[in-house]
Protein backbone atom coordinates (compact mmCIF):
# COMPACT_ATOMS: atom_id res chain seq x y z
CA UNK A 1 0.00 0.00 0.00
CA UNK A 2 3.07 2.24 -0.08
CA UNK A 3 3.26 2.89 -3.80
CA UNK A 4 2.21 6.47 -4.53
CA UNK A 5 -1.37 6.74 -5.68
CA UNK A 6 -2.31 9.44 -8.15
CA UNK A 7 -5.75 10.87 -7.47
CA UNK A 8 -7.57 13.61 -9.40
CA UNK A 9 -9.93 16.01 -7.66
CA UNK A 10 -12.34 17.60 -10.10
CA UNK A 11 -15.75 19.25 -10.28
CA UNK A 12 -17.45 22.54 -11.17
CA UNK A 13 -16.29 25.97 -10.06
CA UNK A 14 -16.64 26.79 -6.37
CA UNK A 15 -17.11 23.21 -5.16
CA UNK A 16 -14.11 23.44 -2.81
CA UNK A 17 -11.40 21.56 -4.73
CA UNK A 18 -8.56 23.96 -3.88
CA UNK A 19 -9.77 24.34 -0.29
CA UNK A 20 -9.83 20.57 0.20
CA UNK A 21 -6.32 20.08 -1.19
CA UNK A 22 -4.97 22.97 0.88
CA UNK A 23 -6.60 21.56 4.03
CA UNK A 24 -5.01 18.13 3.68
CA UNK A 25 -1.63 19.06 2.20
CA UNK A 26 1.18 17.35 4.02
CA UNK A 27 3.69 20.20 3.86
CA UNK A 28 4.25 21.48 0.32
CA UNK A 29 1.28 22.72 -1.58
CA UNK A 30 1.02 24.12 -5.10
CA UNK A 31 -1.82 26.32 -6.24
CA UNK A 32 -2.31 28.38 -9.39
CA UNK A 33 -4.90 30.88 -8.22
CA UNK A 34 -5.54 33.92 -10.36
CA UNK A 35 -7.76 36.81 -9.39
CA UNK A 36 -11.21 36.22 -10.91
CA UNK A 37 -12.38 38.93 -13.28
CA UNK A 38 -15.93 37.57 -13.50
CA UNK A 39 -18.61 37.08 -10.85
CA UNK A 40 -18.11 33.43 -9.91
CA UNK A 41 -18.90 33.81 -6.22
CA UNK A 42 -15.27 33.94 -5.08
CA UNK A 43 -12.19 36.12 -5.42
CA UNK A 44 -9.78 33.71 -7.10
CA UNK A 45 -9.91 30.82 -9.53
CA UNK A 46 -7.55 27.93 -10.36
CA UNK A 47 -6.04 28.34 -13.83
CA UNK A 48 -3.79 25.27 -14.06
CA UNK A 49 -3.76 22.86 -11.14
CA UNK A 50 -3.49 22.29 -7.42
CA UNK A 51 -1.11 19.69 -6.11
CA UNK A 52 -0.31 18.19 -2.74
CA UNK A 53 0.93 14.96 -1.24
CA UNK A 54 -1.24 13.51 1.53
CA UNK A 55 -0.80 10.60 3.91
CA UNK A 56 -4.16 8.99 4.53
CA UNK A 57 -4.61 5.67 6.33
CA UNK A 58 -1.06 4.58 5.56
CA UNK A 59 -1.39 5.40 1.85
CA UNK A 60 0.54 8.20 0.13
CA UNK A 61 -1.76 10.08 -2.18
CA UNK A 62 -0.45 12.41 -4.86
CA UNK A 63 -3.46 14.62 -5.39
CA UNK A 64 -3.98 16.77 -8.47
CA UNK A 65 -6.83 19.28 -8.53
CA UNK A 66 -8.26 20.53 -11.83
CA UNK A 67 -9.58 24.01 -12.57
CA UNK A 68 -13.37 24.23 -12.26
CA UNK A 69 -14.15 26.70 -15.02
CA UNK A 70 -15.13 25.21 -18.33
CA UNK A 71 -12.64 27.16 -20.40
CA UNK A 72 -9.84 25.19 -18.72
CA UNK A 73 -11.36 21.83 -19.65
CA UNK A 74 -8.20 20.72 -21.50
CA UNK A 75 -6.58 20.38 -18.07
CA UNK A 76 -8.93 17.52 -17.12
CA UNK A 77 -7.30 15.27 -19.67
CA UNK A 78 -3.76 16.38 -18.84
CA UNK A 79 -4.20 15.88 -15.10
CA UNK A 80 -6.26 12.68 -15.32
CA UNK A 81 -3.47 10.87 -17.21
CA UNK A 82 -2.39 7.91 -15.10
CA UNK A 83 -4.76 8.66 -12.22
CA UNK A 84 -5.96 5.63 -10.26
CA UNK A 85 -9.02 7.29 -8.78
CA UNK A 86 -11.17 10.37 -9.11
CA UNK A 87 -12.89 12.48 -6.50
CA UNK A 88 -15.70 14.53 -8.03
CA UNK A 89 -16.69 17.48 -5.85
CA UNK A 90 -20.10 19.12 -6.17
CA UNK A 91 -21.93 21.76 -4.16
CA UNK A 92 -25.10 20.53 -2.47
CA UNK A 93 -26.81 23.88 -3.08
CA UNK A 94 -26.16 24.37 -6.80
CA UNK A 95 -28.28 21.83 -8.71
CA UNK A 96 -27.68 23.89 -11.87
CA UNK A 97 -24.03 22.71 -11.76
CA UNK A 98 -24.95 19.01 -11.74
CA UNK A 99 -25.13 18.47 -15.52
CA UNK A 100 -21.68 20.06 -15.72
CA UNK A 101 -20.44 17.75 -12.95
CA UNK A 102 -21.82 14.74 -14.81
CA UNK A 103 -20.10 15.87 -18.00
CA UNK A 104 -16.72 16.18 -16.22
CA UNK A 105 -17.13 12.75 -14.62
CA UNK A 106 -18.16 11.10 -17.89
CA UNK A 107 -15.22 12.68 -19.67
CA UNK A 108 -12.72 11.37 -17.13
CA UNK A 109 -14.27 7.91 -16.96
CA UNK A 110 -14.34 7.70 -20.76
CA UNK A 111 -10.53 8.06 -20.77
CA UNK A 112 -10.00 5.43 -18.13
CA UNK A 113 -12.58 3.68 -16.02
CA UNK A 114 -11.17 4.39 -12.55
CA UNK A 115 -13.00 4.14 -9.23
CA UNK A 116 -14.58 7.41 -8.15
CA UNK A 117 -16.30 9.00 -5.20
CA UNK A 118 -18.67 11.98 -5.18
CA UNK A 119 -17.80 14.49 -2.49
CA UNK A 120 -20.66 16.83 -1.62
CA UNK A 121 -19.85 20.22 -0.07
CA UNK A 122 -21.84 23.23 1.20
CA UNK A 123 -24.29 20.96 3.01
CA UNK A 124 -24.98 23.72 5.53
CA UNK A 125 -26.67 25.83 2.83
CA UNK A 126 -30.42 26.26 3.10
CA UNK A 127 -31.29 24.69 -0.24
CA UNK A 128 -28.83 21.83 0.07
CA UNK A 129 -29.65 18.51 -1.57
CA UNK A 130 -28.78 15.30 0.26
CA UNK A 131 -25.58 13.61 -1.02
CA UNK A 132 -27.60 10.54 -2.05
CA UNK A 133 -29.99 12.66 -4.14
CA UNK A 134 -27.01 14.17 -5.90
CA UNK A 135 -25.56 10.71 -6.62
CA UNK A 136 -28.88 9.60 -8.11
CA UNK A 137 -29.02 12.69 -10.30
CA UNK A 138 -25.51 11.85 -11.52
CA UNK A 139 -26.55 8.24 -12.27
CA UNK A 140 -24.16 7.03 -9.61
CA UNK A 141 -24.46 4.55 -6.76
CA UNK A 142 -25.68 6.56 -3.71
CA UNK A 143 -23.14 4.65 -1.62
CA UNK A 144 -20.42 6.57 -3.49
CA UNK A 145 -21.61 9.95 -2.20
CA UNK A 146 -19.89 11.46 0.83
CA UNK A 147 -21.01 14.74 2.38
CA UNK A 148 -18.20 16.64 4.09
CA UNK A 149 -16.67 20.01 4.93
CA UNK A 150 -13.44 20.62 2.94
CA UNK A 151 -12.26 23.21 5.48
CA UNK A 152 -12.17 20.77 8.40
CA UNK A 153 -9.09 18.48 8.35
CA UNK A 154 -10.88 15.67 10.22
CA UNK A 155 -13.87 15.75 7.90
CA UNK A 156 -11.89 16.41 4.72
CA UNK A 157 -10.18 13.00 4.76
CA UNK A 158 -13.51 11.15 4.57
CA UNK A 159 -14.00 11.20 0.79
CA UNK A 160 -10.39 10.03 0.37
CA UNK A 161 -10.92 7.18 2.86
CA UNK A 162 -14.03 6.22 0.87
CA UNK A 163 -12.03 6.35 -2.36
CA UNK A 164 -9.27 4.18 -0.85
CA UNK A 165 -11.96 1.65 0.07
CA UNK A 166 -13.20 1.69 -3.52
CA UNK A 167 -9.64 1.29 -4.81
CA UNK A 168 -9.13 -1.68 -2.51
CA UNK A 169 -12.35 -3.26 -3.72
CA UNK A 170 -14.22 -2.66 -0.48
CA UNK A 171 -17.69 -1.35 -1.08
CA UNK B 1 -9.16 56.26 -26.67
CA UNK B 2 -10.74 53.42 -24.70
CA UNK B 3 -8.56 50.84 -22.95
CA UNK B 4 -9.57 48.32 -25.59
CA UNK B 5 -8.44 50.62 -28.41
CA UNK B 6 -5.14 51.35 -26.66
CA UNK B 7 -4.48 47.63 -26.25
CA UNK B 8 -5.35 46.81 -29.85
CA UNK B 9 -3.11 49.66 -30.98
CA UNK B 10 -0.21 48.23 -28.96
CA UNK B 11 -0.70 44.83 -30.61
CA UNK B 12 -0.76 46.48 -34.03
CA UNK B 13 2.45 48.36 -33.21
CA UNK B 14 4.08 45.04 -32.29
CA UNK B 15 2.94 43.52 -35.57
CA UNK B 16 4.23 46.52 -37.54
CA UNK B 17 7.67 46.39 -35.95
CA UNK B 18 7.86 42.59 -36.35
CA UNK B 19 5.92 41.60 -39.48
CA UNK B 20 6.57 37.89 -38.87
CA UNK B 21 4.23 38.02 -35.86
CA UNK B 22 1.39 35.68 -36.84
CA UNK B 23 -0.94 36.22 -33.91
CA UNK B 24 -0.84 38.41 -30.84
CA UNK B 25 -3.34 38.42 -28.01
CA UNK B 26 -3.92 39.84 -24.57
CA UNK B 27 -5.79 37.91 -21.88
CA UNK B 28 -6.59 38.36 -18.22
CA UNK B 29 -4.56 36.21 -15.78
CA UNK B 30 -7.73 34.18 -15.16
CA UNK B 31 -7.94 33.28 -18.83
CA UNK B 32 -10.43 35.60 -20.51
CA UNK B 33 -9.63 37.17 -23.88
CA UNK B 34 -9.15 40.95 -23.80
CA UNK B 35 -7.89 41.64 -27.33
CA UNK B 36 -6.56 39.62 -30.24
CA UNK B 37 -5.04 40.23 -33.66
CA UNK B 38 -5.50 36.59 -34.56
CA UNK B 39 -8.46 34.35 -35.21
CA UNK B 40 -11.56 35.07 -33.09
CA UNK B 41 -12.50 31.37 -33.25
CA UNK B 42 -9.60 30.26 -31.12
CA UNK B 43 -9.17 33.45 -29.06
CA UNK B 44 -11.05 32.16 -26.00
CA UNK B 45 -9.18 28.87 -25.93
CA UNK B 46 -5.77 30.43 -26.41
CA UNK B 47 -6.51 33.03 -23.72
CA UNK B 48 -7.37 30.24 -21.26
CA UNK B 49 -4.26 28.24 -22.15
CA UNK B 50 -1.97 31.28 -21.96
CA UNK B 51 -3.27 31.95 -18.44
CA UNK B 52 -2.73 28.29 -17.50
CA UNK B 53 0.84 28.28 -18.83
CA UNK B 54 1.66 31.53 -17.08
CA UNK B 55 -0.02 30.51 -13.81
CA UNK B 56 1.89 27.24 -13.78
CA UNK B 57 5.10 29.02 -14.89
CA UNK B 58 4.77 31.37 -11.94
CA UNK B 59 4.63 28.44 -9.50
CA UNK B 60 7.55 26.70 -11.22
CA UNK B 61 9.60 29.90 -11.00
CA UNK B 62 8.78 30.15 -7.29
CA UNK B 63 9.45 26.51 -6.49
CA UNK B 64 12.76 26.48 -8.33
CA UNK B 65 13.81 29.88 -6.92
CA UNK B 66 13.86 31.72 -10.23
CA UNK B 67 12.30 34.85 -8.78
CA UNK B 68 9.41 36.59 -10.47
CA UNK B 69 8.08 34.84 -13.53
CA UNK B 70 8.57 36.81 -16.74
CA UNK B 71 7.68 34.61 -19.68
CA UNK B 72 6.99 31.12 -20.95
CA UNK B 73 8.28 29.93 -24.34
CA UNK B 74 6.61 27.09 -26.22
CA UNK B 75 8.71 25.99 -29.18
CA UNK B 76 7.26 23.74 -31.86
CA UNK B 77 9.03 22.67 -35.03
CA UNK B 78 6.95 25.21 -36.94
CA UNK B 79 7.11 28.13 -34.59
CA UNK B 80 7.01 29.68 -31.16
CA UNK B 81 4.24 30.78 -28.84
CA UNK B 82 5.69 33.11 -26.23
CA UNK B 83 3.65 34.23 -23.24
CA UNK B 84 4.73 37.37 -21.39
CA UNK B 85 3.52 38.58 -18.03
CA UNK B 86 2.08 42.07 -18.52
CA UNK B 87 1.89 43.34 -14.96
CA UNK B 88 -0.60 41.91 -12.49
CA UNK B 89 -3.60 42.10 -14.77
CA UNK B 90 -2.52 40.92 -18.15
CA UNK B 91 -0.95 38.19 -20.23
CA UNK B 92 0.51 38.82 -23.69
CA UNK B 93 0.75 35.88 -26.10
CA UNK B 94 2.60 36.07 -29.41
CA UNK B 95 2.99 33.47 -32.17
CA UNK B 96 5.92 33.64 -34.61
CA UNK B 97 7.28 31.14 -37.17
CA UNK B 98 10.29 28.93 -36.38
CA UNK B 99 12.71 31.12 -38.36
CA UNK B 100 11.77 34.32 -36.50
CA UNK B 101 14.41 36.19 -34.55
CA UNK B 102 13.45 35.33 -30.98
CA UNK B 103 15.80 37.92 -29.49
CA UNK B 104 14.14 40.66 -31.49
CA UNK B 105 10.70 39.36 -30.50
CA UNK B 106 11.66 39.48 -26.81
CA UNK B 107 12.97 43.01 -27.21
CA UNK B 108 9.75 44.29 -28.80
CA UNK B 109 7.26 42.16 -26.89
CA UNK B 110 8.72 42.95 -23.45
CA UNK B 111 8.33 46.62 -24.27
CA UNK B 112 4.70 46.03 -25.28
CA UNK B 113 4.12 43.98 -22.10
CA UNK B 114 5.39 46.93 -20.02
CA UNK B 115 3.09 49.32 -21.87
CA UNK B 116 0.15 46.91 -21.40
CA UNK B 117 0.85 46.67 -17.68
CA UNK B 118 0.51 50.46 -17.45
CA UNK B 119 -2.84 50.44 -19.29
CA UNK B 120 -4.54 47.44 -17.64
Amino acid sequence: MNAPLKIVVTGPVGAGKSTLIRTLANGGYVDTDARATEAIGKATTTVAMDHAVMDIEGATLHVFGTPGQERFDYMWEILAEGALGTLLLVRADQPADLPKARQILEFILSRSEVPYVIGVTHLDAEEAWAPQEIALFLNADPALAVGFDPRDPKDAIRPFVRLLDALNGRK
Amino acid sequence: MTKQEQITKLLETLKRSLPEVREAMVASPDGLPIATLGSQDTAARIAAMAATALGLGRRIAQTTHLGNMKEVVVRGDQGYFVIYQAGEKGVLGVTVPADANLGLLHLEAREVARALAAIL
